[in-house]
């Protein structure tokens, strides 16, 4: 049972930053005296050293305190208990952490540091505002082709001089997270406005062409065997030095020159690329003035973007296919294609070599091995949703049935799916780690889209248990991260447990209305403890807000003590750690 | 090979049991030095060994012998294990106990091996509470060892090796041992043998064999060691002299998927949670004692020149890890080794007392209580300071709780008037002293004081002629049979001597569903000191008879129904007490008993369908059906019941241990009068002493609530119960702190500090222990800026987490060890 929660508009950090010289900093800015802050028996913990603040401000009620290592805001009145402190720290919120001085400006505040200024307003932005600010910055700056992973920057902060190319060795994976999400959008559009609203109209659009760039990376490689390309790039760009690139022309595709290729021997290997892309799809290219021989596309693809693909699979056929017969068609026949790869090689995806790529192993004989036995919970649940996905799309059973019945009664997939727990933590134990320092973050949102896939088509009330089983056994450490991306989906998937909806309220409202990558200084905080890990590294004993931690898809440890995770102001994320979460959110009512 | 067997030699060794603690020691000696011999005369044979005490007694009277363990140590052919003092009772130490279990035995071996233990092995302990798996992962410790219950006790606990979860998700790899921990002789190895085999090839991992004679010592005997190794050599191929360490290192290669147990590992000897009620009345005082103790040295160093005392406290705990040996702390071994548990308490609670009134005295005396006029020349022809009839005199209360608190307080000489530091009137009422000469009047008055901090109240001599009298009315009234207060109605049978009605006056409700507070006489005859075989004590044989009831105090503070009850030679006398604006009515117990084989009970019982008991146990509280089977807890046992309005009481106590709760009655077990090591009841005839004989000073509280226990804020009405204020009159002088003060601030109800101290290493670090008491995920805020110190911290229920201060204020999340062991 859902109680929709009452997300407000929340307050959000606007801070633009300018250089010293610039004319639009107020002279008076540069010699503003402001006292010295009087923090004895402050009542909350600061994120600076007390001896550090050197100076203070007020904006009504609202404090300011300058420290050597950023800003604080210390609103005694806050509603919630998260945002009576804030922090702000360089380089997302100030261009250096050394504060000078605080000059009020009506409810914002100038604030002068060492290398420049940065006027800090705090603005009311509602979720689904927040949402289309995000979408809106994704689209103009990140998707290319309709993908979307993230884009880098010339210049540290000027969206305007982004690269014209990217890549991603996941672009498949997080393509579909930002899918998903945009049809979810169409699909709450729908319900609300009507199908004929132009929101709902557009929102349609904009999921179309991310579905198609979806489906696109199970067509572009031509091979025809129902293989799937990580990603693809097109000539005019540089090849990324990572992993394996085969350049298609002429109906052949010949292995690129990389590391990688050389290590294993591949380079200037030559493979069949005659199949044809469906037209609906290579347009995404096509109109860009690209043809099939202008395309290279990214091998050995992982179980990551096998899972996203086939569950991406479902939810745009359940909400697409039915206005859109032609997509709907394009859905199956990829879905087909691809689990009849899977099933033809025993299981597992090959590649050109006739063996698995490093990662898509769903066999009985990687879980044979000491590595895949681990592995075996979490890719037992995948392949076993492979099947009902296909079982669902294609509205047949037989073949994918037959497979689906011989996994579970005479290998025990369906039993392993509760497994994942009880394996890794014995891995852990067996190499002395922590447990939480085994997880491998990425494989959250692989766990959430296999479980959701199967507890939402299973029918079976003793396949179903299980499959719940299964999924809770990933709650303890889905848990840490309190992300509605993770737990909409579990909590739709199991219905009798409990997620933290205030936790999942302050997700929504401490995300940054931007997914510029820039860092923060969360190193040298002192009002958070610091764990250090027996592997490497250190982790921190309390779950920040979004925006005061470091940006990242959904594959990080957000406990981690790091400032920043890839390339900071250099770098703008996709939009769909968000909206993925919003929409699914919104769409099933869990929100107001 | 899956049907491997690991050969563990290893000796169990009790201490304390029916010898004395220096036959033990002397016992520890020999068994040590037969070890080390047997090491050498037997390639590859590994002894195993628990217990740093046990280690430290020999480097202290055999430095010797302990180089030789520690080279073997090095070479891994001497493995110790269970990373704790010795092998506690695994019911009855508080969480915070389990921490310095930890802390001293694992930085011992640290310091002297070089590395701590990772597995834990209590062998012998009778059960082992729901918390374990998040203690000793907290200790350092991932896998365990332990035997009680065997699978004649309990079958449903999984055989063998499995996972063990504790409710806040910790884990341990756990071994069940099948049989024994001391298989000795041909006979029992050729028993024991096939029967390991056996199982090793059903389940397809390998097991464990614990040889070597034990209780008193010994070991591997050469009888034993050329019996095995002659198998070794004959065929034998599985078996390997192994240790648990390697066992379990080599089990967590395999691809296992092994059966999960989340519960508690219950029962073996249900008695041993009541026998000798003194072990269990010390070891609580002297645990709460010495952790408040030790937070005031620590509040007290850091502001003043008061040296630290971590050594000194050190010391102290470490006695009381000792008598939680499991033999000593259930109460099931000899009556002299008593005698030794005294001394050994009292010496652990004279520190805690010394090192408590250094630091109040040193925080008292920076405390600005001067008042203008107080040093003017007078003529006083008084004997006792405390007669200043011009001035109230200053006397400080110190609240050692996280908490805020108000109750009432008690100093010696009766008040006229009582004020806090802003000259309020408070809440006072002049009671009967336990002194005969004087006025035989103390004060009792109601103090306020904010968490680990103090308040001044200012009590005006009862003979002073300079304020007028400062009596305040409250909400306390009552008459022949009832007490009342703001929140309770308490009205009691004039027949039987019980309550026969219990209103809680927030809900209305009526909370006296049956049997209330009569208390009942138990057969004791046939279970022996342990309560071997035997889970229920439900053979009840009478009910103590009223001998007089009578309200001897109705005051502002409080009003007192004593409440007197016969049985045999028998009294027990029951103070119930109704404090200003409490929620609970507290007990005060005088029992002199002397009925042997029979155990007292206190029943409360409460209406509705679907009863359920929860208790508190180490680090965290239980829920248990109400099957009428004897339970361990810790401060308090709660029944709760009620088809759709809850309604639950609870139990607290500051010396006890033990409850049952057949369907909807809780019982509170006071005493059980058991023989001293009465082993398998075989019981010649002799003039026994009982291990309950005598008298019984202790107290008691029942807390009526609506909802389940864990909501109802029972923790901190427990926790204060235990861990009450301390008063100490102070002079007149200024000072540099102000007259009320708190030095933490936690912003969570549900987050208790169990632990406020400097770090072993000496650093001078501060060590600040935290729990989530409520079963609820929280993320709490902590200022302490003593330490300059503020931080978040986010705890999953019922998570203990260990922060490290230094001394800059910046803080490091570590564990028991306080990272001074990697």
């Amino acid at each position: 049972m859902i109680t929709p929660y009452k997300l407000k508009s929340h307050l959000c950090r606007f801070c633009t930053f300018y250089q010293p010289e610039d004319k639009n900093v107020p002279d008076e800015l540069k010699n503003y005296k402001n006292d010295l802050p009087n923090l004895e028996g402050f009542p909350y913990p600061l994120p600076s050293k007390k001896t550090d603040y050197t100076c203070c401000a007020k904006t009504g009620d609202i404090e300011w305190f300058g420290a050597s290592n950023g800003l604080t805001r210390y609103d005694k009145n806050a509603e919630r208990e998260e945002d009576i402190i804030m922090y702000f720290s360089a380089p997302r919120d100030l261009l250096d952490n050394n504060v000078k001085a605080i000059m009020p400006d009506g409810d914002n505040v100038w604030v002068l540091t060492e290398t420049g200024a940065t006027y800090v307003e705090m603005r009311l932005v509602g979720a689904e505002e927040k949402a289309d600010m995000l979408l809106e910055e994704t689209l103009k700056y990140v998707s290319r082709r309709g993908m979307v992973s993230q884009r880098y920057l010339r210049e540290g902060r000027n969206f305007d001089s982004v690269y014209p190319y990217a890549d991603s060795d996941n672009d498949g994976s997080f393509t579909v997270g930002f899918s998903i999400g945009e049809i979810f959008r169409y699909a709450t559009f729908k319900r609300e406005k009507g199908a004929d609203h132009p929101d709902t109209l557009k929102a349609k659009e904009v999921a179309t062409k991310a579905v198609e760039a979806c489906l696109l990376l199970l067509h572009i490689h031509c091979r025809g065997n129902g293989f799937a390309a990580r990603t693809y790039l097109c000539t005019d760009q540089p090849v990324p030095d990572d992993g394996l690139f085969f350049r298609i022309k002429d109906g052949k595709a010949t292995c690129l020159e990389t590391t990688d290729a050389k290590k294993k021997g591949y380079v200037g290997t030559v493979i069949d690329a005659s199949a044809e892309v469906p037209e609906r799809l290579a347009k995404l290219y096509t109109d860009l003035g690209y043809t099939k021989n202008d395309i290279i596309y990214k091998a050995d693809t992982s179980s990551d973007e096998i899972t996203h693909h086939f569950l991406h699979m479902l939810i745009a056929y359940d909400h697409l296919a039915c206005d859109d017969p032609e997509l709907g068609e394009l859905i199956k026949s990829s879905a087909v294609g691809l689990m009849n790869h899977i099933i033809d090689h025993g299981y597992e995806l090959h590649d050109f070599t006739g063996k698995p790529t490093s990662w898509a192993k769903w066999s009985k004989r990687y879980f044979d091995t000491e590595f895949g036995w681990v592995d075996g919970a979490l890719n037992s649940a995948q392949v076993l949703m492979y099947l009902l996905v296909t079982m669902h799309i294609t509205g047949e059973e037989g073949k994918w049935r037959e497979h689906y019945d011989y996994l579970i009664n005479e290998e025990g997939y369906a039993d392993m799916t509760e497994k994942h727990f009880d394996r890794l933590y014995q891995a852990s134990l067996s190499g002395d780690f922590i447990f939480v320092e085994d997880i491998m973050y990425g494989d959250h949102m692989l766990a959430v889209l296999a479980f959701f896939g199967l507890c939402t088509l299973e029918k079976d009330e003793k396949l179903l248990a299980k499959y719940r089983k299964g999924f809770k056994a990933w709650r303890t450490s889905l848990e840490r991260e309190h992300n509605p991306g993770y737990d909409f989906p579990y909590a739709i998937a199991c219905p009798d447990e409990e997620i933290d909806m205030e936790r999942i309220a302050e997700w929504m409202y401490r995300t940054n209305k931007s997914r510029l990558a820039a860092g923060v200084s969360l190193k040298g905080r002192h009002d958070i403890p610091v764990k250090p890990l027996k592997m490497e590294g250190k982790e921190i004993s309390v779950l920040l807000p979004p925006d005061e931690r470091f940006i990242s898809k959904y594959d990080r440890n957000p406990l981690f003590l790091t400032n920043e995770d890839s390339g900071g102001i250099m770098c703008i994320e996709s939009c769909y750690v968000y909206t993925f979460a919003y929409w699914i959110g919104r769409y099933y009512g869990f929100f107001e | 090979m899956n049907n491997k067997i690991h050969i563990i030699g290893n000796a169990h060794l009790d201490p304390i049991w029916l010898w004395r603690w220096q036959e033990g020691c002397g016992e520890v000696l020999q068994t040590f030095r037969c070890a080390v011999d047997r090491i050498k005369q037997y390639k590859g044979f590994v002894f195993t060994c628990s217990s740093a005490s046990y280690y430290k007694w020999v480097e202290e009277i055999d430095p010797e012998l302990f180089e030789e363990i520690r080279k073997l140590v090095k070479k891994g052919k001497w493995v110790p294990v269970n990373g704790w003092w010795v092998q506690p009772d695994c019911n009855m130490p508080s969480g915070e106990s389990f921490a310095r279990q930890a802390l001293y035995s694992q930085l011992y071996y640290y310091e002297k091996f070089g590395k701590i233990c990772k597995t834990g092995y209590n062998v012998d302990s009778f059960g082992h509470n729901a918390m374990l798996p998040h203690i000793l992962n907290n200790g350092g410790m991932r896998c365990y060892v332990m035997m009680r219950p065997g699978m004649h006790e309990n079958a449903e606990i999984p055989e063998n090796l499995f996972w063990w979860d504790s409710p806040d998700g910790s884990r341990v790899l756990t071994y069940r041992i099948p049989y024994s921990y001391g298989i000795s002789g041909k006979h029992d190895i050729d028993r024991e043998l096939p029967l390991l085999r056996e199982r090793a090839e059903n389940t397809g991992h390998g097991m464990m064999m614990f040889f070597g004679v034990g209780n008193h010592g010994g070991g591997p005997t050469k009888g034993d060691m050329d019996y095995i190794t002659d198998l070794m050599d004959n065929g034998f191929e599985e078996l390997e002299f192994s240790s648990p360490d390697d066992y379990f290192d080599e089990m967590c290669a395999k691809k296992l998927d092994l059966p999960i147990w989340s519960d508690e590992l219950q029962h073996h000897a249900s008695g041993c949670y009541s026998a000798t009620s003194l072990v269990k009345q010390l070891n609580r005082k002297a645990e709460y004692w010495l952790a408040n103790a030790e937070k005031w040295n620590t509040v007290s160093a850091k502001i003043s020149n008061l040296p630290k005392a971590t050594e000194e406290f050190g010391k102290a705990w470490q006695e009381v890890c000792f008598n939680q040996f499991h033999d000593i702390f259930c109460g099931c071994s000899i009556m002299e080794a008593y005698d030794d548990v005294r001394d050994s308490m009292g010496y652990a609670m004279k520190i805690a007392a010394n090192e408590e009134n250094k630091a109040l005295l040193k925080i008292a005396g920076m405390i600005d209580t001067w008042l203008d006029g107080v040093s003017d020349a007078q003529s006083l022809n008084e004997r006792h300071h405390c007669r200043n009839l011009k001035f109230p005199r200053p006397v400080i209360v110190f609240n050692p709780n996280s908490f805020e608190v108000e109750t009432p307080v008690r100093t010696y000489h009766p008040s006229k008037k009582v004020e806090d530091s802003s000259g309020n009137s408070v809440v006072f009422q002049n009671v009967r002293s336990s002194r005969s000469n004087d006025s035989h009047l103390d004060t009792v008055f109601v103090a306020k004081v904010p968490a680990l901090g103090y308040a001044t109240y200012w009590l005006w001599h009862a003979d002073s002629e300079f304020v007028e009298d400062g009596t305040v009315a409250s909400d306390v009234s009552a008459s022949e049979l009832t007490l009342e207060n703001k929140y309770l109605k308490v009205v009691f049978d004039g027949e039987t001597g019980g309550i026969r009605s219990l209103v809680n006056k927030e809900d209305g409700a009526e909370y006296v569903g049956g049997e209330f507070c009569i208390p009942t006489v138990v057969d004791n005859t046939e279970p022996d000191t342990w309560a071997h075989n035997i889970f229920k004590f439900d053979k009840t044989i009478g009910k103590m008879s009223l001998k007089s009831i009578e309200l001897v105090e109705n005051g502002a503070a409080r009003a007192v129904m004593r409440v007197k009850h016969v049985y045999g030679g028998s009294y027990l006398t029951q103070d119930f007490i109704l404090e200003t604006e409490s929620k609970h009515v507290r007990v005060k117990c005088r029992v002199l008993w002397q009925e042997p084989l029979t155990i007292l009970k206190m029943p409360v019982t409460v209406d509705g369908a679907n009863p359920i008991s929860t208790y508190e146990i180490p680090a965290g509280f239980i829920k248990r059906p109400c099957n009428g089977e004897e339970e361990p807890a810790l401060t308090w046992g709660d029944i709760t019941a009620g088809a759709e309005q809850r309604k639950g009481v609870a139990i607290i106590s500051n010396a006890k241990y033990s409850y049952d709760c057949p369907n909807n009655t809780l019982r509170l077990t006071m005493l059980r009068n058991s023989i001293f090591a009465d082993h398998y009841s075989d019981r010649p005839a002799a003039d026994f002493n009982y291990c309950d004989e005598g008298l019984h000073r202790f107290e008691y509280a029942l807390y009526p609530h609506a909802g389940e226990a864990e909501e109802s804020g029972i923790q901190k009405i427990a926790a204060l119960f235990n861990s009450r204020p301390v008063t100490v009159p102070a002079g007149y002088h200024k000072g540099e702190l102000p007259r009320e003060k708190s030095f933490i601030s936690i912003n969570k109800h549900n987050i208790c500090l169990d632990s406020f101290k400097y770090c072993e290493d000496g650093s001078g670090d501060i060590v600040m222990r935290l729990r989530e008491t409520d079963g609820k995920a929280v993320r709490v805020a902590v200022v302490c800026d003593i330490a300059d110190a503020g931080f978040y911290a986010d705890f999953r229920k019922l998570e203990t987490k260990t922060f490290r201060i230094d001394s800059e204020g910046y803080v490091t999340e570590t564990d028991y060890l306080e990272g001074v062991a990697k």
